[in-house]
């Protein structure tokens, strides 16, 4: 019966809804492309600005090089030295824990700071504190790193003042990793101090009370109460964090050393001898780490998937 | 070969791939400017005309010397600083738009070999005349029926050191493998002349053009070199800081490392010469195949007077090929200042092992990044 009765009813439904759904499709494409014609300025700056330059690169990477000349016969032979050379799976891997260090780091005193910022400043102080957060943006990058080369350099500012002390300067201070993700979470501390503030001061404080009132520790509270709404504001921090951090060059080549380099520097290296494919290629690479990296954090910019919802 | 090329059409069309939906997919470019395979006839017009010039700040006086040359000769000068003459050469070749663009030694038949520059009769520029005769006789530099560029400066790179700490003087590159320097050398980060460096340290005859065993010593040589690496900078006023504030104490720079670093209220450095010999530059400007190549003379003419060369001696310290500047110098009181430089001994300059481009540089940096690499 059921088999009878099924294509009886689809029958009809087919044969007279068909042409109406057609219809519908087409008038809903109209609708849908009318739509997204206010995209079109847009889609043509993300074209020429990143699809562009991305595709260019993409395609570098698989060209090959002939001296200087980067001549366009597709090869995976970029990809292969890449992964063949040890120096660069190496650099590649410190490179990743220098990064995840730094944006550890970075998050760790950024957080206290905006949560004492949120929660127990005072709306009229809030916004000249900001206001200094943001203040070395005033000063240009290349500068800012440049200063911390006198601080931490041989007779500079810390140095001294270790010597008032009685200490001796210890040989990491300058030119070593340490230095590198000490001035890395120094460059990177506004961009997660203000979103993790933009977080906080959302936050439903009073939520933490009834916790507390109900018993729990403040740590708990923070840990079960707090953190699970503002993970959005963590992941979207960690996101400004870690991903600038991971393609830096400058600052490791002023502050780094040769025991601080990062693999920025070696793709430095190969753009400044204009070797551009191989160059190319770990440029590459760099981004699909960072491209898997959004993937895996998306799940955490969803607001509803907090309590699972 | 050329016909291989990535040119701009291709760079756009592979550009078009990625927005295709776009509707880009159709963009094109003209190739790069194909100008006249002979060299032009010299103008004296003064018709205005701009330039595009590929160059290092260290040729010219944007301040004052452009709008000097552009009222004596209707030349303005739209200049792109240059890094590297790798990048440069890409630049430049790749742009097609540029009308004059510096090149160090051996890059000046490279490019000439490549179709992208005029030879030229020096001696049709007047202010030729006030060149160390030796400058315009450089046999690299000839050929195409003429002379491929216009000479400027040159330096060689010696060891500079701080006497205090380095003793006894180095003689030998060997001077970096030693113990007690670690830690206390820096350099600016020029892979190819590192690499070049460390092929002179182990025996190679053409240290810019080593094959891959001499490439393999140098490789390892460096190795064991770098505990004396402090870091590689950008610049050499990274240099000049680093023995100023004498977290290093050695090393392997242009001429007149020593004054800058006493300008910079350092300590006492002095200079030694390995004896393995050095790597050196000496640069110059070319006349690239443009439409505007007829007006390079003038330009040169009035960019070489020795009145624009003195002040840029003065600021950047380097030996230029201008006699006649030096004797402005000498009877200004400045002859030990100008002398200190090798300006008066221009023969020097060829003394040094020139840089150039390397048959294999994918070689030459994947090997310094295996040493400088984490």
């Amino acid at each position: 019966m059921t088999a009878s009765t099924t294509p009886a009813s689809s029958g009809p439904r087919a044969v007279v809804g068909a042409p109406a759904r057609r219809g519908s499709r087409v008038r809903r494409g109209v609708v849908t492309l009318s739509q997204y014609t206010g995209f079109a300025p847009a889609m043509v700056l993300f074209g020429l600005f990143f699809a562009a330059p991305m595709a260019l690169i993409v395609a570098y990477s698989f060209w090959t090089q002939e001296g200087y000349k980067v001549v366009s016969d597709w090869t995976f032979a970029n990809y292969q030295s890449v992964f063949n050379t040890p120096v660069y799976v190496n650099t590649f891997l410190v490179t990743l824990w220098m990064t995840a260090a730094a944006t550890a780091l970075t998050l760790a005193i950024a957080f206290p700071f905006s949560y004492w910022l949120a929660r127990y400043v005072s709306r009229r102080w809030q916004r000249p504190l900001l206001f200094l957060v943001i203040l070395p943006f005033w000063v240009s990058y290349l500068l800012r790193v440049t200063a911390w080369t006198i601080i931490l350099g041989n007779n500079g500012a810390l140095s001294r003042l270790l010597g008032v002390v009685g200490l001796s300067t210890p040989s990491w201070l300058l030119y070593d990793r340490p230095a590198v993700i000490f001035v890395l979470v120094y460059l990177y501390f506004p961009f997660a101090a203000l979103t993790l503030f933009a977080a906080l001061e959302r936050f439903d404080w009073r939520q933490m009370h009834a916790a507390m009132d109900l018993g729990a520790t403040h740590p708990r509270a923070v840990r079960t109460v707090m953190l699970p709404q503002i993970k959005p504001g963590i992941t979207t921090a960690v996101i400004f964090v870690f991903i600038p951090i991971l393609g830096e060059y400058l600052t490791p080549e002023l502050v780094g050393g040769t025991r601080g380099v990062m693999i920025g520097n070696l793709v430095d290296n190969f753009f400044q001898e204009a070797q551009y494919a191989e160059g190319a290629a770990i440029a590459i690479l760099i981004a699909a780490v960072v491209i898997i990296l959004l993937l895996i954090f998306r799940r955490s910019l969803e607001v509803g998937e907090t309590y699972g919802g | 070969m050329i016909n291989d090329l990535i040119t701009r059409r291709d760079a756009l069309r592979v550009g078009a791939l990625g927005i295709g939906a776009l509707g880009l997919a159709a963009c094109g470019s003209s190739s790069s400017s194909g100008a006249a395979s002979n060299a032009p006839v010299a103008s004296n017009s003064k018709s205005p005309v701009t330039l595009n010039m590929l160059t290092w700040n260290d040729h010219y006086y944007p301040s004052t010397q452009w709008p000097a040359i552009k009222k004596e000769t209707g030349i303005s000068v739209n200049v792109t600083l240059g890094s590297d003459d790798a990048a440069m050469f890409i630049k430049a070749q790749q742009s097609g738009q540029f009308d004059i663009v510096s090149a160090d030694a051996l890059w000046v038949p490279y490019y000439h070999q490549q179709g992208l520059t005029n030879a030229f009769d020096i001696n049709d520029i007047p202010a030729s005349k006030d060149l160390y005769s030796v400058s315009r006789d450089f046999s690299i530099w000839q050929g195409g029926g003429g002379y491929l560029a216009y000479p400027r400066a040159w330096s060689a790179l010696r060891i500079y050191y701080n006497p205090k700490f380095v003793s006894p003087a180095p003689t030998s590159y060997e001077v970096l493998l030693d113990p007690k320097y670690h830690g206390k050398f820096v350099r600016e980060n020029q892979p190819t002349d590192i690499m070049a460096e460390a092929g002179l340290a182990t025996g190679a005859k053409a240290p810019y053009n080593m094959n891959s065993a001499e490439l393999s010593r140098a490789t390892e040589w460096l190795k064991a070199a770098k505990p004396a690496f402090l870091t590689l900078v950008s610049q050499n006023t990274g240099v000049v800081q680093a023995l100023t504030n004498e977290s290093a104490w050695f090393t392997s720079e242009n001429l007149g490392t020593d004054i800058r670093v006493k300008e910079a209220g350092g300590p006492l450095i002095k200079a030694a010469v390995p004896k393995e010999g050095v790597v050196g530059w000496l640069d110059a400007e070319q006349q690239m195949k443009t439409s505007h190549a007829n007006r390079f003379n003038q330009f040169i003419n009035a960019w070489g007077q020795p009145e624009w060369v003195v002040p840029l001696f003065k600021e950047f310290k380097e030996a230029w090929f201008n006699e006649a500047a030096y004797k402005l110098l000498v009877n200004a009181g400045q002859k030990e200042f100008a002398d200190a430089l090798l300006y008066n001994q221009p023969e020097e300059a060829l003394k040094a092992h020139l840089k150039g481009p390397a048959k294999n540089p994918n070689a030459y940096i994947t090997a310094f990044n295996s040493v400088f690499g984490a």
